[in-house]
């Protein structure tokens, strides 16, 4: 190995040793956890292979979070093929593997609120997860988007509202309390 | 239900809340794969060539699927856009200078929704993509099968149903008027009438689908002083934000064929949406 291909290596592994929870978790979010380690692995590979395209810190981790998002992007379509696959197999009467993604969530109305969340466009879905859940700040997902911050706005407010349609049946009305009777000691 | 609620329920939600829970990345599990293949991309010493053939097919494959992970890369990549979405620009091209069906450049356009010069209303939008061409009251995208369009108008008349043949009536001259002559209208909803801010302005929303045919022709929907007559194409699906800009009810449509528009063009119609800026 060169000198050149030992600095490379090193970078990358600097890169790996800091943003590596941050992408895992980013894929967990988004795939099955069953495939959210390959997931991390495609996009770190393309990482590697971009190693001397990788900007300095800060840029570094939203970068990668751009090669992620078209990585997820993509084991997404394969996820959906291979559903319809679940789809024959249920019909069989053999059930498929449950996403375990699932498993740690801890309420069903989370799991619904979970739901909706997916059920948004894919642009818009993308943006509510690096803002909500990866809790990343406005104009770094306007980095990651290409989009203007005004955008990023406009789509976090227009999602909410779809969002609160959504879930309006969750809402449960809070109880009025009691009125305590004229006179009561 | 307000924007915070909203906020806390999907912070609520994250399946991964906290990254502490998240076990110490095992390297066996990712980096196995990944040096395996990183040796494939920096081994560079030459390969021993073989004279059985059937030595040829394990580096064979092994070639095709590094070619396979080196091309797919090179598509994500060559996918990537970065390029930012333009600020509305204040020398914005009036869409009525344009005639129907002009191509726009990308740049700014904007919808003088009233007619009227003296007055400021107006919607300004910015096209980015190519294949967009203009229309009295927006911008739409057509393609060999399909549409995406984009219109910012002032409601003239309506008619009270796109399935039979009635006489059009004066549109409502509130936002709240408007909406609810849209929400019975004949079309099939998709997202109930609800209240919104949008666009810097309140008002309502409602998504619906043109009914497949009617059992006859779908009719008319809407007019727009001086001209035009909305027609809608059978199971096209329409978003509407009906607004209150200062008193003047400004109706903004959004409208794509499920199924037939491209993906892309919807996302393109999405990106101008995003620009769209309504100025009292």
């Amino acid at each position: 190995m060169t000198t050149v291909d030992m600095a490379r290596k090193a970078r990358f592994e600097a890169i790996w040793a800091e943003h590596s929870v941050k992408v895992r978790a980013y894929c967990m979010r988004r795939v099955a956890s069953h495939d959210a380690d390959d997931v991390a692995a495609e996009i770190f590979l393309v990482v590697w292979r971009r190693i001397d395209e990788i900007p300095p810190a800060p840029k570094t981790l939203l970068y990668i979070y751009g090669i992620a998002g078209k990585v997820v992007s993509n084991h997404t379509r394969s996820f959906r093929r291979r559903s319809r696959l679940d789809e024959k197999l249920r019909n069989l009467g053999v059930a498929p593997p449950v996403d375990p993604a699932f498993l740690v969530v801890q309420s069903s109305d989370d799991v619904d609120v979970a739901a909706a969340v997916r059920n948004l466009r894919p642009k818009d879905r993308e943006i509510v997860m690096l803002y909500a859940w990866d809790d990343l700040p406005r104009d770094d997902i306007a980095t990651i988007m290409g989009m203007t911050r005004s955008a990023v706005d406009q789509r976090i407010h227009r999602s909410y509202q779809r969002l609160a349609r959504a879930l309006a049946p969750l809402i449960k009305p809070i109880p009025s309390p009691p009125v305590a009777e004229e006179g009561a000691t | 239900m307000t924007h915070d609620q909203i906020d806390r329920m999907v912070r609520r939600a994250n399946p991964l809340p906290d990254l502490n829970a998240l076990e110490p990345v095992d390297a066996s599990v990712l980096t196995t794969p990944l040096e395996r293949r990183m040796d494939m991309q920096i081994d560079d010493r030459p390969t021993e060539v073989k004279t059985d053939r059937n030595r040829w097919s394990g580096p064979l494959i092994g070639i095709a699927a590094a070619a396979v992970i080196l091309v797919a890369g090179l598509v994500l990549f060559l996918t990537r856009d970065n390029t930012p979405v333009a600020e509305p620009a204040p020398n914005a091209t009036p869409i009525s200078a344009l005639n129907f069906d002009d191509a726009l450049a990308p740049g700014a356009y904007f919808v003088d929704t009233d007619g009227d010069e003296a007055s400021s209303l107006r919607g300004t939008f910015v096209i980015e993509g190519s294949g967009w061409t203009s229309v009295d009251a927006g911008a739409r995208k057509t393609s060999a099968e399909s549409f995406v369009a984009l219109l910012v108008v002032e409601v003239d008349q309506v008619w009270s149903s796109v399935c039979e043949s009635t006489a059009p009536v004066a549109a409502g001259t509130t936002a709240a008027d408007l909406a609810n002559q849209f929400a019975s209208n004949g079309l099939t909803v998709r997202e109930a009438l609800a209240p919104v801010n949008a666009f810097g302005h309140n008002g309502y929303h409602l998504v619906g689908e043109v009914p497949a045919g009617c059992g006859g022709e779908v009719k008319p929907a809407w007019t727009r002083a001086p001209v035009d007559e909305r027609w809608y194409d059978p199971t096209e699906m329409v978003e509407y934000w009906f607004l209150d800009v200062e008193g003047t009810p400004v109706m903004i449509e959004a409208s794509w064929a499920p199924g037939t528009s491209p993906e892309e063009d919807v996302a393109e119609l999405n990106a101008v949406l995003d620009t769209l800026v309504i100025t009292p």
